[in-house]
């Protein structure tokens, strides 16, 4: 076991005369037994920094170590990682016992024997022991990724690479995956770094989560510290569902003047934006509170738009001006409670609370200020 | 249709119930498709109904019938088979030496050479550069080398000086011929069966690929344990063709081994020339020759059919 180390990796593509910049110098560290989460939308390189990692792309520059070797010209086969694909890529032509011996015998010189114990022991582990001299094409598809797992685990290497291992299978299958994905991280201890697009995985699972946009890393904290302290507006927006609310305002004295409404900020906050005036201001669903009447500054009479029950709790779609088309007029999405009837058209009055508010640099992104973790946790300890 | 054998409700349905069943369906469609069907099959088959029956009569029977109408009693004979199997068995037995090697040397090198093209990682423009110069040879016509192929084995490589300790053994050195169109046939059946394999690997997961490598095997063990073993329906594929092209190719038999009286003389020289004569055609003992030279390429499609359907689908 060992810890990752990558040191501002960059990787171009070649495109015609077009250099085409995949993955722009990322610098992170994995400590040993890590759950690593690299969370991004498509196209945001973090595939290929997983495959940097695996060696199957070259490393345009920057080192990637592993422990104190560095193994950016280590071929693949010689890594000591191993890797659990999207599509499984399990061996079509053998039982799922050879899939699982096939990297023991390429990459130790076990006996025979021993392979085969250590083989069982997996499948215990798994709860596959059934399927063992079966072929992938007999497999359902929850249990060829049981063995594609259990191929990786088998070979108990310094790394696990998963690349969105669990996007195949059905919602409920995959909740349960992730539960037992988990576990198994946790107690087999290995270095894990998990690629996915979905931010419920990523929220869930990981010790850390890095979130990845056009081949930048943005942040890398942990789930909750990326959620409620976003380094900037994409993370603010990447994470969370439904997403944050975002207002275009400008600071003008102690107000924040948005198109529908204004709204007064504390000098504690002015003192965090210091002299930037163009903001955006952002508000998580939840934090957006229905008082009975108007009682503060920083409470609006709204139109309900649109309500989504979830069962659990109702997403609604408030507006600022009631006579405005609902395309284009400011929408403040907000959740509530699922039991509180409300409906479409009804008027109510929003408070957003100002401890909750998050302020962003309108032209570079960057968050100047976000609500506090205590805060955060507070909030969550008095419900 | 393997209907019956699928049906897992226990149903009971006899052949004359189904059958019924399938008139009862039947609409004027189905039935002006099913005769034009019949009609062709009839049209395909006549020239080898025709070959089968005419390679049975006697040489009076040959006169009085149509061609494909079948020899009565009077005119029905075996002879001719049986001259026939006794001209072509050596020329049998002298065609396999050369079209079993041949054909899988040449499949197996090229899968190999397709792999080295698809699955490893090098510069693109070369792999490019290799695969053309390859598939270029796949349209040079045989008439355009025989000069430089008899030339090459006449003058560079004298196989028949460098083979001597064979022929102190006591085979016959006309074998010469056979080991130069095993090796004449292996170099121009590799361009087709490159671009064969390549186009199979290119299908391949590059996933399931990659996740061996990371498993720790080199690129020879990937070869031997993922990609070799999973090739077997293209291998169908390249064995029938090959197998195909190489056994009824005469070209090269000529030029290399140019006598039908040669000990090591192949079955299309034999069958060349079997039946003819001064006196003019023995078309039976043609038509009996013609269908036993084809019997070996007619048992590989069947030993390798359903491996073939499944590689030409991929």
């Amino acid at each position: 076991m060992a810890t990752l180390e990558l040191d501002s990796i960059t990787k171009t593509f070649q495109d015609g005369d077009d250099e085409i910049v995949a993955v722009d110098d990322i610098s992170m560290s994995i400590d040993d037994g890590e759950f690593l989460v690299v969370v991004g939308p498509s196209g945001c390189g973090k595939s290929t920094t997983l495959r940097m990692i695996a060696g199957l792309e070259t490393i345009t520059s920057g080192t990637i170590s592993l422990g104190d070797r560095v193994i950016n010209d280590v071929p693949s086969q010689e890594r000591d990682i191993a890797m659990v694909f999207q599509s499984y890529a399990l061996y079509p032509h053998m039982t799922v016992r050879q899939n699982m011996s096939f990297g023991l015998e390429e990459s130790t010189d076990l006996p025979d024997d021993e392979i085969s114990r250590m083989v069982s022991e997996t499948a215990d582990l798994l709860d596959i022991p059934s399927l063992l001299d079966r072929k992938p094409s007999d497999l359902s598809g929850g249990q060829q990724q049981r063995v594609a797992l259990g191929r990786a685990i088998v070979r108990d290497p310094e790394v696990f690479l998963m690349d969105e291992p669990l996007s195949n299978l059905d919602a409920k299958l995959r909740a349960q995956m992730r539960t037992e994905l988990q576990r198994l991280q946790d107690d087999l201890g290995v270095t894990t770094v998990y690629v996915t697009h979905d931010q419920t995985e990523a929220m869930t699972m990981g010790d850390r989560i890095a979130i990845l946009d056009g081949g930048e890393l943005q942040q890398i904290a942990t789930p909750l510290e990326c959620y409620h302290e976003p380094a900037n507006q994409f993370v603010a927006s990447f994470l969370g569902e439904p997403s944050m609310n975002f207002f275009d305002v400008t600071l003008e004295g102690d107000r924040l003047v948005g198109d529908a409404f204004e709204y007064p900020v504390g000098a504690e906050i002015r003192d965090d934006v210091g002299d930037v005036t163009d903001l955006v201001l952002g508000i998580r669903p939840e934090s957006v509170e229905l008082v009975e009447a108007a009682g503060g500054d920083h409470d609006f009479e709204m139109t309900v738009d649109v309500v989504e029950p979830m069962g659990d709790e109702n997403t609604l779609y408030l507006q600022f001006d009631p006579d405005a088309d609902s395309e284009g007029a400011a929408t403040l999405v907000a959740t509530t409670d699922g039991l509180t009837p409300v409906s479409s058209g009804e008027a109510v009055v929003a408070r957003i609370p100002e401890e909750a508010i998050h302020l962003f640099d309108r032209n570079t992104g960057e968050a100047l200020h976000n609500r506090s973790m205590e805060e955060a946790a507070q909030q969550i300890d008095l419900s | 249709m393997k209907d019956d054998t699928l049906r897992t409700d226990g149903g009971t349905a006899t052949i004359t119930d189904r059958l019924r069943r399938n008139v009862e369906q039947m609409t004027i469609e189905d039935a002006g498709l099913y005769v034009v069907l019949l009609l062709a099959a009839g049209f395909y088959l006549v020239p080898i109904e025709s070959g089968l029956v005419t390679s049975i009569k006697t040489g009076t029977a040959i006169v009085q019938t149509a061609p494909f109408a079948p020899p009565g009693p009077s005119g029905f004979t075996l002879a001719k088979w049986q001259a026939a199997v006794e001209a072509l068995l050596r020329g049998m037995g002298n065609s396999m030496l050369y079209a079993v090697p041949a054909t899988i040397i040449s499949a197996f090198v090229g899968s190999i050479t397709a792999y080295g093209l698809t699955i490893p990682d090098w510069k693109q423009s070369y792999k490019a550069l290799v695969l053309a110069l390859i598939i270029a040879g796949i349209f040079i016509p045989y008439q355009a080398v025989l000069v430089p192929l008899t030339q090459f084995w006449s003058q560079w490589a004298q196989l028949t000086d460098l083979l001597s300790f064979v022929w102190a053994l006591g085979i016959p050195d006309d074998y010469v011929g056979i080991v130069e169109l095993v090796v004449t046939h292996v170099a121009y059946g590799i361009p087709i069966c490159t671009l064969l394999f390549r186009t199979y690997y290119k299908t391949m997961s590059e996933e399931m690929i990659e996740s061996a490598r990371l498993d720790g095997a080199t690129l020879r063990r990937v070869y031997r344990r993922i990609v070799f073993p999973l090739s077997g329906p293209m291998f169908a594929v390249v064995l029938i063709y090959q197998f195909t092209q190489i056994w009824n190719d005469l070209l090269f038999t000529l030029v290399l081994v140019s006598t039908e009286s040669s000990p090591a003389a192949p079955v299309v020289l034999i069958l060349a020339g079997l039946g003819t004569s001064m006196e003019g055609q023995d078309f039976a003992l043609r038509m009996a020759g013609a269908f036993f030279a084809a019997l070996p390429t007619l048992a590989v499609y069947i030993f390798f059919g359903d491996e073939f359907a499944e590689g030409v689908a991929a």
